[in-house]
């Protein structure tokens, strides 16, 4: 098994990054509306799900629960401008789940913006709500959000599940990268981010556990960072988590000294907004596996000394 | 195969008695595939090293078929099988290639004064064991020639061993496009217990053989792996 220190240190590297690059998540208020000013929300939307996870996950250790908290905190303060973002991105494409999603977590730990909360409740009344176009996972995490909010999720998270590539445990050797990446949030939605590993119906967690260590060893051999680490997530979720030493071990070896992960193979290079954009979310990422992986690991650590 | 550098020729002669086997077991042609090759029985050494190459599976479509193998064929397996015997320090892929082609020998051989004797003890296959899956899976492709029906050697009772892990390695071949590791993995897996049923081995086999089937090498194992599923042999 891996050495739970080298798992640790890439999330607080990552973590340390994500801190001092804070600017870099940053909205365009001035956008031309037909490129799209929701668009930029899906960073932050991404930002805060994860560092929810980091800070009640507790084992991310104190100081990294510290930044995850101040993240959150800058983020909603600074690139939100404490919600108002969200209520004019709302007003831009009333229909839009985007605003809901990105509010969510915030809500959770205790942020407030009343008008995202009255929309979010007016259009789950409406049917076209329930009838947007939008890719069956991610369907599935729309009614996985509504399902946390509190309100009742339409469609059920069952039939909702029902339409994922995963939940059809389909053949794995056709799984490419789109593929994949729908395995992988299906698995986040299933699990609320990591938080109910449990959620993970038997015969889905059966299936990954079959099939998972050879997509870890595709991804990682092709040096594809973000990927690789959204499957060694996955794997932090299943009811016995490998925390495969040789994945972890290449994915600590590509983090930067800074605690960037590069997405693809190696550290892009040019306009520093414009790495960001390819970099954060590969080094959420690790911040995110390292988090889930590094709770798993003590588990099993705490299980295997009381037995 | 360490013999394989004695000609630019090999590869095709090779891909020649592959394509043969591939249509005997089709049963599409019944004419033996060496002597498609070559009229007569004065064979080069070249086509003897084409045999050596291809090893046991020469014969496949005799042994799951139950047919008696033509005598200019068994002749030149037999020739081949002394011509390029195990080096002392060969390795475990050659010895288990040489082994099996004396086990098809001895299956095949009409009794009599021309018989030579048992199969001889099988080589080491202990590795294998503490092999990755992906090791594992690429030893094994290379030995396909001994996935058999009903005979068994330690190569055959590791693979049983890890239905598991082959099938993964059959899933890091296809999406490595290894057509010629996927396709000897699949006809490992045909003759596994356990498994796992949301493999897909039909329609992956189907998908190795549309992918990389113009290759003779990679179509023999899929036709073997068909074969073996249909058990027109029990």
């Amino acid at each position: 098994m891996t050495d739970t220190r080298l798992i640790h240190t890439v999330g607080v590297r990552a973590l340390e990054w994500l801190w001092s690059h804070r600017e870099g998540f940053r909205l365009e208020p001035d956008v031309d509306p037909e490129v799209g000013f929701l668009e930029r929300l899906k960073p932050v939307g991404e930002l805060a799900l994860i560092c929810k996870v980091l800070f009640r996950e507790g084992v991310a250790g104190a100081r990294q629960a510290d930044l995850a908290r101040r993240l959150l905190d800058h983020a909603w303060r600074e690139t939100l401008d404490g919600g108002a973002h969200l209520v004019l991105a709302q007003r831009i494409e009333p229909i839009s789940p985007i605003p809901f999603e990105v509010y969510l977590p915030f809500r959770e730990l205790g942020h407030s913006r009343p008008e995202i909360e009255r929309a979010a409740v007016l259009n789950h009344r409406t049917d076209s709500w329930s009838a947007f176009e939008m890719t069956p996972t991610r369907r599935l995490g729309l009614s996985a959000f509504q399902r946390r909010f509190g309100l009742s999720p339409r469609p059920p998270e069952a039939d909702a599940l029902a339409g994922t590539w995963l939940a059809r445990t389909p053949e794995p050797w056709t799984v490419e990268g789109h593929i994949a990446y729908d395995i992988t949030h299906a698995v986040f939605h299933l699990t609320d981010w990591g938080e109910h590993p449990d959620g993970l119906p038997p015969n889905i967690a059966g299936y990954l556990a079959d099939w998972l260590p050879v997509w870890l060893d595709d991804w990682l051999d092709l040096r594809r960072w973000d990927l690789l680490g959204e499957l060694l997530v996955v794997d932090a979720c299943l009811p016995r988590p490998t925390l495969d030493e040789r994945a972890w071990t290449a994915f600590a070896a590509a983090q930067q000294a800074d605690g960037a992960m590069p997405a693809l193979r190696s550290m892009p290079e040019g306009d520093p907004d414009q790495v960001f954009d390819v970099v954060y979310h590969p080094t959420l990422v690790a911040a995110f596996a390292s988090a889930l992986a590094t709770s798993r690991a003590l588990s099993e650590l705490a299980q295997a000394a009381a037995s | 195969m360490e013999q394989s550098g004695t000609s630019p020729l090999l590869p095709g002669t090779v891909q020649d008695l592959a394509a043969g086997v591939v249509s005997a077991l089709r049963g599409g042609d019944h004419a033996p595939p060496v002597v498609r090759t070559v009229a007569d029985d004065g064979a080069d050494r070249l086509l003897l090293a084409a045999v050596r190459v291809t090893g046991a599976d020469l014969l496949l479509p005799n042994v799951l078929l139950r047919t008696a193998p033509h005598e200019t064929e068994l002749a030149l397996f037999r020739r081949a099988l002394e011509a390029f015997p195990p080096r002392a320090d060969s390795a475990p892929a050659i010895r288990w290639s040489h082994w099996a082609m004396i086990r098809t020998l001895r299956r095949l051989e009409p009794p009599g004064p021309g018989r030579r004797g048992d199969t001889p003890p099988e080589p080491d296959a202990s590795r294998l064991d503490a092999a990755p899956w992906q090791v594992l899976t690429r030893q094994l492709a290379v030995l396909a020639a001994l996935a058999v029906p009903g005979e068994e050697c330690a190569v055959t009772r590791a693979a049983r061993r890890r239905p598991v892990d082959v099938s993964r390695g059959f899933v890091r071949a296809v999406r490595r496009r290894d057509w010629q590791q996927a396709a000897g993995a699949g006809r490992w897996l045909m003759l596994l217990d356990g498994v796992p049923t949301t493999l897909g081995l039909e329609a992956g086999l189907d998908f190795v053989e549309l992918m990389g089937g113009t290759d003779p090498r990679v179509a023999l194992q899929v036709q073997a792996a068909r074969s073996i599923r249909a058990g027109v042999f029990v």
